[in-house]
């Protein structure tokens, strides 16, 4: 049985009628890194205020170690917070930002030194501890929150998209030396953020959000291939989907037939009844494509656009009543516009979820 | 020069010359060894400097307006700093009023206030105290500390706060380590601004004090009426010259404090 | 949770209440004190409390009864304070003449023990009604006689609102002499403010940061020194006048201090401060492309000025006009060290009355008119500039 670390139990928070966390249920894995995802303003924020205390919850309980936190302030909390904009503090140097969790516990002076030199030696900062924050780059802020929101050894770490401030190449090494932390010290660790491919790439778990309601929480794979709702396909990546209704099953096929009555061929799932709607979702990168029909799932489409996107061709095609994207590799040949062509969706790479 | 740019430039020397001049043409008549308040300067001398330190109505003034500057700076500066701490929480339909009241003082003219203390002060015998002195000019001093210690509340980044409670900093070591430490600039330019109110302020004086309660300005204001005398060019540079220590004290207060906060 | 909200609230609270009591004590106070002082007439109440009890049931017509006649006794035997039963019959004198004598006649009548208990063998005038009606009147502990002496109004002997007879007040006049220079103050302020601002936001590095100090370093400067530097620039030998007649522009010492002129100039420079931080703490939000951009349409550059940057900082000339004419209204020091007698603001008046004749009654009614006149001003400049925004010119 998996072992909770923090669990949140009917938590809601309300602005006025505005539920923007709504009933809230949540179990966190001891030692698990765990992304919560969700467009703008779907109360990922909120969340992390009301673990680190920053906010009260207006309903439900947190847990921690089983115990509630509710009315701990956030002092007490124990848990390293990251912030976006880093919150250092201007008026003290790197090393005393790294220090004041320390002093605050009440750690000796010896001891507080040595813990500082090996966290700044951890996110390689030894050399700048007498500098300012003002004096750091973005990602040398960066790792001095880091380093100061892990120094105190807490057996939790709340991150608020922690990288958003940074280019891309060094989100990308961030992100890696993230991991690569989160992997050495066994921390737990809570990471808000709207980049859905840093989600994909660090976590363990990610758990989607809409208007203050987890759409989906699985592992990243899970979450790709095979989302819960039609808002999870759409925000993970790029998908295409096709309305239809089962129309049978055959072994562990089922027939789906679409809405322009042509007839597909999916992986069969538990609970599809015949007649009931569906739509069905396969990735772009799935999308196979042939001059001849291809044996099943194959259907005529005609090519409307293929735009060159460095590592792949981008296919919009038009067909069965729709528009469809596929992703094609760089050698592939580059059809020309209006070029017809049979699409071909596998019945594996078909997945089938409720409209 | 083009007329378009003529203009212009001669008006902004006129004006320039307007504000400026007559802070200029005060200095150095501090220095005249003439009985009068006049150009040409005969000779330069430093008898009215002199003047000021051993005449004793001078010498009382200038320690009457020290000890109420002082008294002044402290009062004004813990009341406002503390009510601008506190006025952070936003409370509908009272931390905004309550805001609004603190300035007050700054809008209501020192006459009004002069007499409705001068009849409070009868009845409390505040009159011709140096308490009365001090609290009437913390009066009129607070909404001066109250707005530059908000300011520089409301620069501050608040997650900074939120960060040091995450970090193990309760209420107290937040206050004393983070936001004081970074509201200081405010604080500072709050208590110069407090000490300048009261060291310039004559109205309140002369409703309020007793003779034993002249200050500087209010000696000023008695020899400009009656013998005006060099030595009140004397003052004017002491005046001048504190307030350029005291803003170049908060400049440098405040570079050290500095880093992103500013 | 509710519990860690209350927290944070009780430490608001606590960080507040100390200045909330201060400014509720020292400043909010003495002004209710003042309006109350403003509308309270206690000269007469004060001194005869027993003639107060009797004088309540008479009818203000029939001849004094009795016990009205010897509760005024007992009171003026009772009264010792010399200063306040001559405040009393001043009081009463004012309402009814020939009180002064009735009442020294009286008092020195009363001082005798075989005096009473009935006054008409004292003097036959104590039987006549009107002398008691004024008393009754007088003693009244409420009165709106020196609000509307503070407007030179007062009541005839009918209760009737009426103007006072000329020559014996002059608080309009005054009121609207303040009016008049601090309107004129404002007006120079304005006219070489508005531009003045313009040029700073139009100019940019040093020159910018010239005429920038040259606003901030007077603001900063004590007020009594730049009065006193005016005094030596004005002044009949002073340097202006020195000027002129070296350069033989004039023949004699033009008068410029000790008048009207003194007064304007000071105050100008000691207000122009005001008057340019608002408007360019406006002009430097309005984009700088605005007029090139109206030139570029085809808009000559003074129509280009007048429809476009002219509206834009309007804001900032009303708020700066605004804040130039309540601080001017409320001038005391200023006027009275570069005014003449003829120049005199209404604050020096309150003053006179307040530390000279300590006539609280009518500087407070005075005081209340300057107040409601000052804060009417300051909502209205408030409403224009946003609140707390007076703290923006620091
Ligand atoms: N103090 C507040 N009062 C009212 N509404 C608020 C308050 N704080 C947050 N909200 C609302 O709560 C919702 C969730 O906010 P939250 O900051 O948690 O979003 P988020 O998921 O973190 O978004 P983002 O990705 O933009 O950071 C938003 O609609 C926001 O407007
Ligand atoms: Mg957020």
């Amino acid at each position: 049985m998996a072992d909770f670390h923090i669990r949140l139990d009917g938590v809601t928070k309300t602005y006025g009628s505005l539920r923007v966390v709504d009933n809230l249920r949540l179990d966190i894995i001891r030692g698990e890194f765990l992304s919560l995802l969700g467009p703008s303003g779907s109360g990922k924020t909120t969340i992390l205020m009301m673990l680190a205390g920053f906010q009260d919850a207006s309903e439900g309980t947190i847990y921690v170690d089983g115990n509630m936190i509710n009315d701990i302030p956030s002092h007490k909390r124990n848990m390293g917070v990251v912030f976006q904009s880093y919150a250092l503090f201007p008026h003290m140097s790197v090393a005393q930002n790294v220090a004041f969790p320390l002093k605050m516990r009440g750690f000796g002076r010896s001891d507080i030194r040595e813990r500082v030199e090996r966290a700044l030696d951890m996110v390689q900062l030894s050399t700048m501890k007498d500098r300012k924050p003002s004096q750091l780059s973005g990602g040398q802020q960066q790792r001095v929150a880091l380093a100061r929101a892990l120094v105190f050894e807490p057996g939790v770490v709340l991150m608020d998209e922690p990288l958003g401030a940074l280019d891309k190449q060094l989100r990308e090494q961030m992100q890696l030396d993230i991991r690569e932390l989160h992997a050495r010290l066994g921390l737990t660790i809570v990471f808000v953020t709207h980049d859905q491919s840093e989600a994909l790439t660090m976590s363990d778990r990610i758990a989607v959000f809409n208007k203050g309601r987890i759409e989906q929480i699985d592992t990243p794979r899970m979450i790709y291939d095979h989302p819960a709702t039609r808002f999870v396909a759409e925000f993970i990546g790029e998908t295409n989907l096709m309305e239809g209704e089962i129309a049978g099953r055959e072994g562990d096929e089922a027939m789906v037939r679409l809405s322009d009555g042509c007839m597909m061929r999916v992986r069969a799932r538990d609970g599809l009844e015949r007649g009931a709607k569906v739509l069905v979702t396969i990735r772009p990168e799935k999308v196979e494509l042939s001059d001849p029909p291809a044996a099943a799932n194959s259907f005529p489409v005609t090519v409307s656009d293929t735009i060159y996107q460095g590592d792949h061709f981008r296919v919009q095609l038009q067909g069965a009543g729709q528009r469809f994207i596929a992703r094609r590799d760089r050698r592939a040949a580059e059809w020309p516009q209006g070029a017809r062509l049979h699409a071909t969706f596998a019945a594996d790479d078909c997945w089938v979820i409720a409209p | 020069m083009r007329p378009g740019k003529l203009i212009p430039a001669v008006f902004g020397l006129l004006a320039v010359s307007f504000l400026l001049l007559p802070l200029l043409v005060i200095l150095p008549l501090a220095f005249t060894s003439s009985l009068f308040l006049i150009y040409p300067i005969p000779s330069f001398s430093l008898r009215w400097f002199d003047v000021l330190v051993t005449n004793p109505v001078w010498r009382a003034a200038i320690v009457n307006s020290l000890i109420i500057g002082i008294g002044t700076t402290i009062l004004s500066t813990v009341l406002g700093g503390l009510a601008s701490l506190g006025l952070r929480e936003k409370l509908r339909f009272v931390s905004a009023p309550l805001s609004t009241l603190f300035l007050l003082p700054m809008v209501v003219p020192a006459v009004v206030l002069g007499v409705g203390l001068q009849i409070l002060y009868a009845r409390f015998g505040l009159s011709s105290t140096y308490l009365g002195m001090i609290i009437a000019h913390t009066v009129i001093a607070i909404p001066l500390v109250m707005v530059s210690v908000t300011n520089s509340l409301q620069g501050m980044d608040s997650r900074l706060e939120l960060a040091a409670a995450s970090l193990g900093a309760g209420p107290a070591a937040t206050l004393l380590h983070v936001t004081l430490p970074l509201a200081m600039p405010g604080i500072l330019t709050g208590a110069v601004l407090a000490f300048a109110v009261s060291l310039d302020e004559v109205v309140l004086n002369i409703f309020l004090a007793g003779p034993g309660q002249r200050t500087i300005a209010r000696q000023m204001f008695a020899e400009l009426r009656d013998n005006i005398s060099p030595a009140i060019a004397a003052a004017a540079f002491l005046f001048i010259a504190g307030t350029i220590v005291l803003m170049a004290l908060v400049l440098l207060m405040r570079r050290r404090v500095g880093g992103t906060a500013s | 949770m509710m519990a860690r909200l209350w927290n944070r609230r009780t430490r608001a609270f606590l960080l507040v209440m100390p200045m909330a009591l201060f400014i509720a004590v020292f400043f909010v106070w003495p002004l209710v004190i003042m309006v109350k002082q403003s509308v309270s007439d206690t000269a007469v109440l004060q001194i005869l409390p027993r003639t107060a009890d009797e004088v309540a049931g008479w009818d203000r017509a029939s001849p004094p009864s009795e016990a009205m006649q010897a509760a005024l006794i007992a009171d003026l035997r009772a009264a010792t304070d010399e200063k306040a039963v001559g405040d009393m019959v001043r009081r009463l004198n004012s309402a009814q003449s020939g009180f002064r004598t009735l009442m020294s006649k009286t008092i020195s009548a009363v001082a005798k023990p075989e005096t009473g208990p009935l006054l008409a063998p004292v003097d036959k005038r104590w039987m006549q009604p009107p002398y008691w009606i004024a008393i009754a009147d007088a003693l009244e502990p409420r009165t709106d006689r020196y609000l509307l002496a503070a407007v030179d109004l007062e009541r005839d002997a009918t209760g009737d609102i009426t103007q006072m007879p000329e020559g014996s007040s002059a608080n309009r006049l005054i009121f609207g002499r303040t009016f008049w220079i601090a309107g004129l103050v404002t007006l120079f302020c304005v006219l070489i403010g508005y531009p003045y601002a313009l040029l700073i936001a139009a100019s940019t590095g040093t020159t910018r940061a010239i005429l920038l100090a040259a606003v901030l370093l007077p603001l900063w400067t004590s007020l009594l020194v730049r009065t006193a530097a005016w005094f030596i620039l004005l002044q009949e030998q002073g340097l202006i006048n020195g000027f002129l007649l070296s350069t033989g522009v004039i023949a004699s010492p033009l008068a410029l201090i000790f008048n009207r002129t003194g007064v304007v100039i000071a105050m100008t420079h000691v207000l122009l401060p005001l008057m340019v931080l608002p408007i360019y703490s406006v002009l430097v939000t309005i984009p700088t492309n605005l007029m090139p951009a109206a030139t570029s349409l085809g808009a000559h550059p003074l129509r280009a000025f007048v429809h476009v940057m002219l509206p834009l900082s309007l804001r900032g000339v009303v708020s700066g006009m605004l804040l130039v004419f309540m601080t001017a209204v409320g001038y005391y020091i200023t006027p009275a060290l570069v005014g003449g007698a003829g120049d005199q603001m209404i604050s020096a008046i309150i003053a006179f009355y307040s530390t000279q004749t300590a006539n609280w009654s009518m500087a407070s009614a005075l005081g209340m008119v300057l107040l409601a006149i000052t804060l009417v001003l300051y909502v209205v400049y408030a409403q224009l500039s946003g609140r707390n925004s007076i703290g923006g010119r620091m």
